[in-house]
């Protein structure tokens, strides 16, 4: 009795589904003009906090645009993976593959937002670039990926899909060279990575130069990001005795160098690029851990900008939080794209990748950091790097981060 | 700092690494040591420890780094801290042999192993999603208390306590071991179980013991971590696992002395060949010593040669 009973409630759930699913595939997408975009972030892991900032800045202008009726009869519907991974314990490239995968089988996709970090985006690009989709980086500063001398391993269809609203690694790197020299007047310096694409490239464009402009580079070392313990190295930089630590590389080590290099190494400068400018950093590593630390994002400083007011209140007043510069590159990619689905459509040319990606190409877009305009790589024309300090204010919560650190200017550009 | 002072410093981390290691292996070693299983879960009920650590720490009051304490409150907060931590990793270590391990006791086999690894990913999983997959800035009401001393030595407080954690826990064990009953018990029941069971040792209650034992010293080793390193993440049970169960296998796996010197041996490794070497290669030099001494001596440093206990 018991047994039958269930049975049939189960048989008449599988009909309704089966119904909603009948109405909702067939009904609703004939009636409506649609274009999906993707936003891929390592959502689990390490990354996490500041990867929801960059997809709830691009979800704004998504929903914005819905807001007001679509862009040119298109209603926007963002398609979100997660490129992270629980056994990464950060960003997966491998994941991100996969995700690339499923946004380019799926032909209603026309592009993306995305990736936050170049380790993603070297296993992306290729995939991309024989679906001809775009993707549009807030965050990912890895030079090679857009460098036309490795575009058979990145692009090898020939076609830049590699966009960027943030400037690379090239000009990251090096212009905080620059500020370490000019600025704080360092001689000697000890360089760390944490062996992913990013950090290496980050590192080692800062490396060639602080060589060139005549910084003693005193030693290298690679971190293990999954390693818990950097006593060993930073007692082997203790006696080294350098004026400065630069770290290339993400949170996840990041973190843990922050909180040892405060015990073995206090008074030394220490100094990154934006894998440690964000909150992913600020919280895990906490003062008095972070304070001192320089860091850097490959773009100009905006949240602070008459610009981007409106958006701050709007960001704030929906996801309750306090959004990152790479909310606002990540607002910008999506500007950029809805800009592109406008002109697609108002040119008569079909609704695809392909018009969507030479759109994107050809296209200058008033954004909040002002106007976007790629060169033929993908790369933004605006080379800019904005330097921060980790500073402690008791008065504010421990987790601001826009009021736990000084913005300090932009760093000095190498030509 | 002279090239003396430098390798006194690494000394002084790589015991403090090897003395974690050591607390860890111990688990690994008397679990083998009993019912000649490796229990990968040990890695995790690590993990779980330094959470279960910072939570009591946590609803003590104490948030980061910023409340700190001397003398004998300090001295109050860390015991009850390590009480609550050793008892709740070992009712874990209980949980997992009762329900999960004990119905596969006489199955042959690797499926008890296999089993082990699976609990490993649960307890995984569920701190993770639990707790989230962010680094924690850990509670810590440690002062930064260090001493300076030749050409820039130093010592540390933190350093100080884990040593001697450490010490008084493996003495505490061995004492235990070798002159209670249960302790006994337990030597028996390695020995040989069928006899142990002859002469009226339960054997159900033993098992349970040491999962218990091994547990609650994991769980002190994760509290240790993260006063040690101001931090905690869900992934922090492999790298240290894995070092530890080297560790157990380097001393002779079944054997409580050579955990503990394993334990040291490999912090020591870890330490100067990061300074020597490269820090990239500490794996790799870790576990050609450990291939190295299971070539030359395939029972480990202390083990020796058992008869097999089918």
């Amino acid at each position: 009795m018991h047994r039958k009973y269930t049975r049939r409630a189960f048989n008449a759930g599988v009909a309704s589904i089966a119904v909603i699913a009948a109405t909702d595939g067939t009904g609703a997408l004939a009636q409506e003009k649609v274009v999906k975009i993707g936003i891929t972030v390592p959502l689990t892991g390490a990354d996490a906090e500041d990867a929801t900032r960059i997809k709830d800045g691009a979800t704004l202008a998504f929903d914005e645009a819905n807001a007001k009726g679509g862009v040119a009869g298109y209603k926007i519907v963002p398609v979100v993976y997660d490129n992270g991974t629980a056994t990464a314990g950060q960003y997966d490239p491998a994941q991100a593959a996969t995700n690339t995968k499923k946004l380019v089988a799926d032909p209603q996709v026309i592009a993306n937002v995305g990736p936050e970090m170049s380790g993603d985006g070297k296993a992306m690009s290729p995939i991309l670039s024989e679906a001809d989709m775009a993707t549009i980086t807030p965050a990912s500063t890895n030079p090679d990926i857009t460098n036309p001398a490795m575009a058979h391993q990145f692009r090898p269809k020939g076609k830049a899909v590699y966009f960027r609203t943030v400037t690379t690694d090239a000009f990251q790197g090096p212009n905080m060279a620059n500020f370490y020299k000019e600025r704080l007047h360092v001689k000697s310096v000890y360089v760390l990575d944490d062996s992913g694409a990013y950090g290496v490239g980050l590192a080692n464009a800062f490396e060639a130069q602080a060589k060139k402009i005549g910084i003693k580079v005193l030693g290298h070392d690679q971190l293990d990001p999954r390693e818990a313990d950097y006593t060993t190295v930073l007692t082997k930089i203790k006696s080294l005795n350098p004026d400065a630590i630069y770290y290339g590389g993400v949170a996840q080590a990041g973190v843990k160098l922050a909180k040892q290099a405060y015990e073995t190494v206090p008074k030394m400068i220490k100094g990154g690029g934006d894998g440690i400018q964000g909150g992913s950093f600020l919280k895990g590593g906490g003062f008095p851990a972070v304070e001192g630390w320089y860091c850097t994002i490959a773009g100009p400083h905006l949240t602070e900008s008459p610009a981007a007011a409106q958006f701050m209140r709007d960001y704030h007043a929906k996801f309750n939080d306090v959004p990152s510069d790479y909310s606002i590159t990540a607002y910008d990619a999506a500007k950029v794209i809805l800009a592109a689905v406008e002109a697609v459509a108002k040119s008569g040319k079909p609704m695809n990748r392909s018009t969507i990606r030479d759109a994107i190409q050809s296209s200058h877009v008033k954004t909040l950091q002002g106007e976007v305009a790629f060169d033929k790589n993908g790369d933004i024309l605006d080379r800019t790097v904005s330097v921060f300090q980790y500073h402690q204010n008791p008065n504010a919560p421990a987790d601001d981060l826009a009021k736990q650190q000084k913005y300090l200017g932009a760093a000095p550009q190498t030509a | 700092m002279t090239q003396w002072d430098i390798l006194l410093q690494q000394v002084i981390n790589g015991v403090s690494l090897g003395a974690m290691y050591s607390l860890l292996a111990l688990g690994f070693t008397m679990v083998y040591g009993i019912i000649e299983l490796i229990n990968f879960a040990h890695f995790n009920v690590f993990m779980v420890g330094s959470f279960i650590a910072m939570w009591a720490l946590v609803a003590m009051g104490f948030a980061g780094q910023s409340h700190v304490l001397h003398g004998l409150p300090l001295i109050g907060v860390l015991a009850v801290a390590f009480l609550a931590t050793m008892l709740g990793t070992g009712i874990l270590g209980v949980v997992i042999e009762r329900f999960a391990l004990r119905p596969l006791r006489n199955v042959s086999g690797t499926a008890p192993m296999i089993t082990t690894i699976g609990l490993s990913y649960i307890l995984y999983n569920v701190i993770l999603l639990g707790a989230g997959a962010d680094s924690k800035n850990y509670s810590n009401p440690m002062p930064n208390t260090h001493w300076d001393f030749l050409g820039g030595v130093t010592l540390r407080l933190r350093e100080v306590l884990l040593w001697v954690v450490s010490l008084v826990l493996m003495v505490a064990l061995h004492y235990f071991v070798r002159h209670t009953k249960m302790g006994k018990a337990m030597q028996a029941m390695a020995q040989d179980q069928e006899a142990a069971r002859m002469v009226g040792i339960d054997v159900d209650r033993v098992v349970m013991l040491t999962f218990f034992l091994g547990s609650a010293l994991a769980g002190a080793a994760g509290l240790i971590f993260g006063l040690y390193y101001n931090y905690t993440s869900y992934l922090i049970g492999y790298k240290a696992g894995l070092r530890a169960f080297t560790a157990a296998v380097l001393g002779g796996i079944g054997n409580i002395p050579g955990a503990m010197i394993g334990g040291v041996v490999i912090g020591l490794i870890e330490s100067l060949g990061g300074q020597y070497i490269a820090v990239r290669w500490t794996d790799v030099i870790i576990f050609s010593l450990l291939v190295l001494v299971l070539v030359l001596r395939p029972t480990g440093l202390l083990g020796r040669a058992a008869p097999s206990k089918s």
